[in-house]
């Protein structure tokens, strides 16, 4: 009987705990990759793409986190990724367009890290297709981190000695490459990801989440303000973006985009410069396709943690979420090649206000914990 | 990095243009037509290339070395705006005013411009009126067709009136043009004691089957034959017709009851094109010797019918509904040196697409679209 | 005025004798421990010819001839047209009578008699308790059904949904591109999976620029029942893009 009770408790010693981490793995943990670290998401989100040269492990996670906060990484030690992506700043910078090295500003706002993973292309025209590529493009970027190239960039961690350990650890070859230098900060930004603000406890049923304010914002953002349709959140991708892009007239003031198209499409440098240029930056989307409906076009970034990221647009010109909400009631901008879904609201005061609030309360409760790592020189 | 290649003049560009769209919204109607006239020159700012994305398109294709049969001339379309008198900020009068800058931008001007018919929506004289104003901020001369929603509620008397005789042919640049009123239809409107609204409302269904099927009718064949006495075989013919002049869909009346007798008399001529609105779709077809080109619409798209379809038509896909501007557009026509012709559809929201006389004489098949 | 009266009178007197065969069959059957001995025996009494078809389900009793004898060739003919309609009952009993005023009754399984008319849509035997739906039920359900398609093909063609003049079928003349059949689905414009009615609000928000629609509204059922009737016999595939 006693030796029955014993079996049985064994039994129960050791299925308690594989239940309790069977059960905790499927609500909490989704595997994303066939890496050993596993991105903590919410379990309806569709995980983020993550290459299969490139597996999530925590070595390259804390790897990449160096990297990004390392100033060391441009011309003259004063700019890291951390500078116009600054975890202070909503993982933004806070200024109109970016400002690089020696003080110099490049064409376009920089825009957030936060949930960035999710974009299915990066940077403002989607010219990149990965985390991977993007990262290596302001590295040499004259106006940004401006190394001479990447090789030089390279020769560089080679030789501060704290790096090729910890590549070696990350990469099993202490022979630093710049694919491994992106593929190591392409493995911390996924980890930059936001979930969990009072827009989300609201919508999980918590109806003291939200003000009424925000409620009538939500309710307006779904219907006559037409957010949705291009800011739409989904359970499975809720970044707030349909991840295309649109003409919204914001790069209006560049104007004769026909003939900058033109000359664009017949011009022999490369797409990435024509971006940085700011007559020719303008063109958006068009720089990548080549497409006329492409003129004009920027892609659509996420609306998480928004009020954090001022000012917006891809050339920072709307200093304020209210200047935004003036911008979409009026119809945007008009120009030829306009998105045929903006038109006027005709929002009333207290609507646009409702859906500042709405905004606001998208902003995530934990983002405390990414502040810089106290390690980083 | 590229220098700003325009800097100073385009901030100068950029306030006029923000001083001209804030005076838009207080304009009365006269005042928005001419202001909305300068739009395009403003858009322009003095550069000596007018932006347009078909122009876009032609040198782009230039760039790639693309080799084609030389184009002797070319004219522009605006079809089926289908404007209601309801206000200049109504989603048919914005679009048509789109058309008008894109057709006033191109560069060089078109010859003429093909109105495609359906000005008007309920055929009312302040829907018409509207829509001479607008179409008279055109630069190059324009030739209107009629269509059935500009005739059946007073039976073509405001039409005629603004716009003279729906039949007509003129000759250009060795080419013969023929403009029918193709949207004529049997009395079904007496025999039920229908106002001359309900009568308008019926036809303005597309659905409705009370109305009669489209046609050219006797009278007018009889007119064609003579026109067409007149031409020498050689002579490319070049017809625009509100219908199809050909069968697709009797439901809807994409449809020309006696388009077999119309498609007789042209049958002897070489070259013969038939433009044709309507539709509201990208639509292409070839019958013996003469091909067929749908205009597009710029109010609203139409789906595809269920039957009926010509199987060279290349489908454009579905249009979002969301952007009132898929699925609609303007575009142009090229008449070849060969006599044949070149389609041009200018889609806004969409890129644009070529339908070269090549591919409508291939009868190549297009791969099926969604079936809806 | 005399006319119209003797008329009324005369349709009167028919109800009454109509109701009192009626109630008379209905006793008899309700006496019978199973029909066909209760009629073999009534047959006898009252003189009723029985005829029974092939699959010995289905039997029609004649009143008025005697039981030994045959038919003349009208009734027979008569007899063997109501059998061939009956055997759309398939493997049901059916107990069908032909009274001498020629109207027609006819029970299913046992249940209650019911009257049938030649030529028009026999009497629906439906599994809820035996009960039959007649002729003037089916006529009120395609009734009612017409007038909500109808409501809905007014309301699908009116401006008056939206504020700017559009209509429904500018865009989707007989409903085309409206495939209801492939709801629920994930609707890219509204950013969620939708119903048709869901889709149907979007429409009137947007493209028509006018207020939604309730759910439970009469107009928006309305205007689903006639997309609905424009797509009969298409294939439901939900999540169908």
């Amino acid at each position: 009987m006693s030796r029955c009770f014993d079996a049985l408790r064994t039994l129960f010693l050791v299925a308690m705990p594989c239940a309790l981490v069977l059960f905790w793995g499927q609500a909490k943990l989704a595997l994303q990759t066939a890496g050993e670290y596993a991105l903590p998401l919410p379990s309806d989100v569709i995980p983020p793409a993550i290459p299969d040269d490139n597996p999530l492990t925590t070595a390259k996670v804390a790897l990449g986190q160096k990297l990004y906060f390392d100033a060391r990484l441009s011309a003259d030690n004063t700019v890291s990724c951390a500078t116009c992506h600054d975890p202070a700043k909503g993982f933004a910078d806070g200024k109109p367009l970016a400002v690089g090295i020696g003080g110099k500003t490049g064409a376009r706002n920089s825009p957030t890290v936060l949930n960035a993973a999710f974009n299915d292309l990066q940077f403002w025209d989607g010219r990149a297709a990965t985390l991977e590529e993007q990262a290596k493009g302001p590295m040499v970027n004259p106006v940004e981190m401006g190394m001479a190239s990447h090789d030089a960039l390279v020769g560089k961690l080679q030789d501060i000695s704290e790096y090729p350990p910890l590549f070696k650890q990350a990469f099993d070859s202490d022979r630093i490459t710049i694919d491994n230098v992106a593929r190591a900060i392409a493995s911390y930004e996924p980890t930059v990801f936001s979930f969990s603000s009072p827009f989300d406890r609201f919508n999980a049923g918590d109806k003291t989440a939200m003000s009424e304010s925000a409620q009538r914002g939500w309710e307006l953002f779904n219907g006559k303000a037409r957010c949705n349709n291009c800011h739409g959140y989904v359970a499975s991708s809720p970044t707030f973006t349909d991840n295309k892009f649109h003409n919204i007239g914001v790069a209006m003031h560049a104007g004769n985009f026909a003939e900058l198209a033109r000359k664009a499409a017949q011009s022999p440098e490369s797409t990435s410069d024509l971006a940085h240029s700011p007559g020719y930056s303008e063109l958006g989307r068009f720089l990548v396709t080549k497409e006329p409906k492409d003129i004009g076009a920027f892609k659509t970034p996420g609306l998480r943690d928004v009020a954090l990221t001022a000012p917006y647009m891809h050339d920072g010109s709307q200093r304020t979420l209210e200047e935004v909400i003036d911008f979409y009631d009026k119809g945007g901008e008009d120009n030829p090649y306009l998105d045929g879904g903006i038109r006027p609201l005709k929002l009333s005061a207290q609507e646009k206000a409702d859906l500042v609030e709405l905004l606001k309360a998208l902003t995530s409760d934990d983002l405390k914990r990414f502040s810089k790592p106290n390690s980083q020189p | 990095m590229i220098k700003d290649p325009f800097g100073r003049r385009e901030r100068k560009a950029e306030r006029e243009r923000k001083a001209f769209y804030d005076s838009l919204l207080n304009a009365d109607r006269r005042t928005f037509l001419k202001l909305s006239g300068q739009a395009a020159a403003l858009a322009v700012a003095g550069s000596a290339i007018a932006p347009h994305s078909f122009q876009l398109v032609e040198l782009l294709k230039a760039a790639e070395n693309e080799t084609e049969p030389q184009v002797s001339f070319r004219f522009a379309y605006i079809s089926d705006t289908h404007m209601f008198d309801k206000g200049m900020t109504h989603r048919f009068v914005k679009a048509a005013l789109k058309a008008v800058q894109d057709v006033n931008a191109l560069d060089p001007q078109p010859d003429f411009i093909l109105f495609g018919g359906d000005l008007a929506q309920l055929g009312q004289p302040g829907e018409l009126n509207l829509g001479k104003e607008i179409l008279s901020e055109l630069k190059a001369p324009v030739r209107m067709m009629v269509g059935e929603h500009d005739w059946f509620f007073d039976m073509g008397e405001k039409w005629q009136e603004l716009f003279g005789k729906p039949t007509y042919s003129f000759d250009h640049q060795g080419a013969h043009f023929i403009t029918l009123q193709s949207v004529h239809e049997k009395d079904f409107w007496t025999a039920r004691k229908m106002t001359p609204m309900e009568r308008m409302q019926t036809v303005a269904g597309l659905d409705n089957a009370v109305q009669s099927r489209f046609e050219v009718g006797e009278e007018q064949r009889k007119w064609l034959a003579d026109d067409l006495a007149k031409v020498s075989k050689d002579t490319p013919i070049v017809v625009f017709s509100h219908s199809p002049l050909y069968k697709y869909y009797r439901n809807w009346n994409f449809w020309t009851d006696d388009a077999e007798q119309v498609q007789e008399l042209l049958f002897p001529f070489k070259k013969v094109t038939v433009i044709h609105g309507h539709t509201h779709q990208l639509l292409t077809n070839h019958i013996r010797n003469i091909a067929f080109h749908g205009m597009l619409s710029t109010a609203w798209p139409w789906p595809y019918a269920p039957t009926g379809l010509p199987t060279i038509t290349i489908q454009m896909d579905r249009a979002d509904p969301f952007d009132q501007f898929d699925g609609c557009g303007d575009g142009a026509v090229e008449v070849r040196k060969d006599g044949e012709v070149n389609k041009n559809y200018n889609f806004w929201s969409r890129n644009p697409f070529k339908v070269s006389y090549e591919m409508v004489a291939s009868g190549t098949p297009a791969k099926p679209g969604p079936s809806y | 005025m005399r006319q119209t009266l003797a008329r009324r009178i005369l349709i009167a007197l028919s109800v009454v004798i109509a109701v009192a065969v009626t109630l008379g069959l209905a006793r008899l059957t309700a006496h019978a421990s199973s029909p066909s001995t209760a009629v073999s025996t009534k047959a006898s009494q009252s003189k009723w010819r029985v005829v029974t078809a092939c699959d010995q389900r289905k039997t029609v009793l004649v009143e008025g001839y005697p039981d030994n004898q045959p038919l003349p060739p009208t009734k027979a003919r008569q007899v063997a047209s109501l059998l061939t309609d009956l055997m759309q009952y398939c493997n049901e009993e059916v107990n069908a009578r032909i009274a001498s005023d020629e109207h027609i009754f006819l029970s299913v399984n046992g249940s209650a008699f019911v009257q049938y008319v030649p030529g028009r849509a026999l009497p629906l035997l439906l599994v809820n308790g035996g009960k039959q739906f007649t002729q003037r039920d089916q006529a009120i359900w395609k009734a009612e059904l017409t007038r909500m398609v109808d409501e809905g093909n007014k309301l699908f063609h009116s401006s008056k949904l939206g504020t700017n003049g559009i209509s429904c079928d500018m865009c989707h003349p007989n409903a085309a591109n409206t495939h209801p059949e492939t709801y629920p689905k994930f609707q890219t414009q509204l950013k969620k999976v939708a119903l048709l009615r869901d889709m149907i609000n979007w429409c009137i928000e947007n493209p028509l620029e006018g207020k939604t629609l309730a759910d439970d509204d009469p107009q928006m059922k309305a205007l689903e029942a006639y997309i609905l009737s424009q797509r009969a016999g298409k294939t439901i595939e939900p999540g169908k893009h």
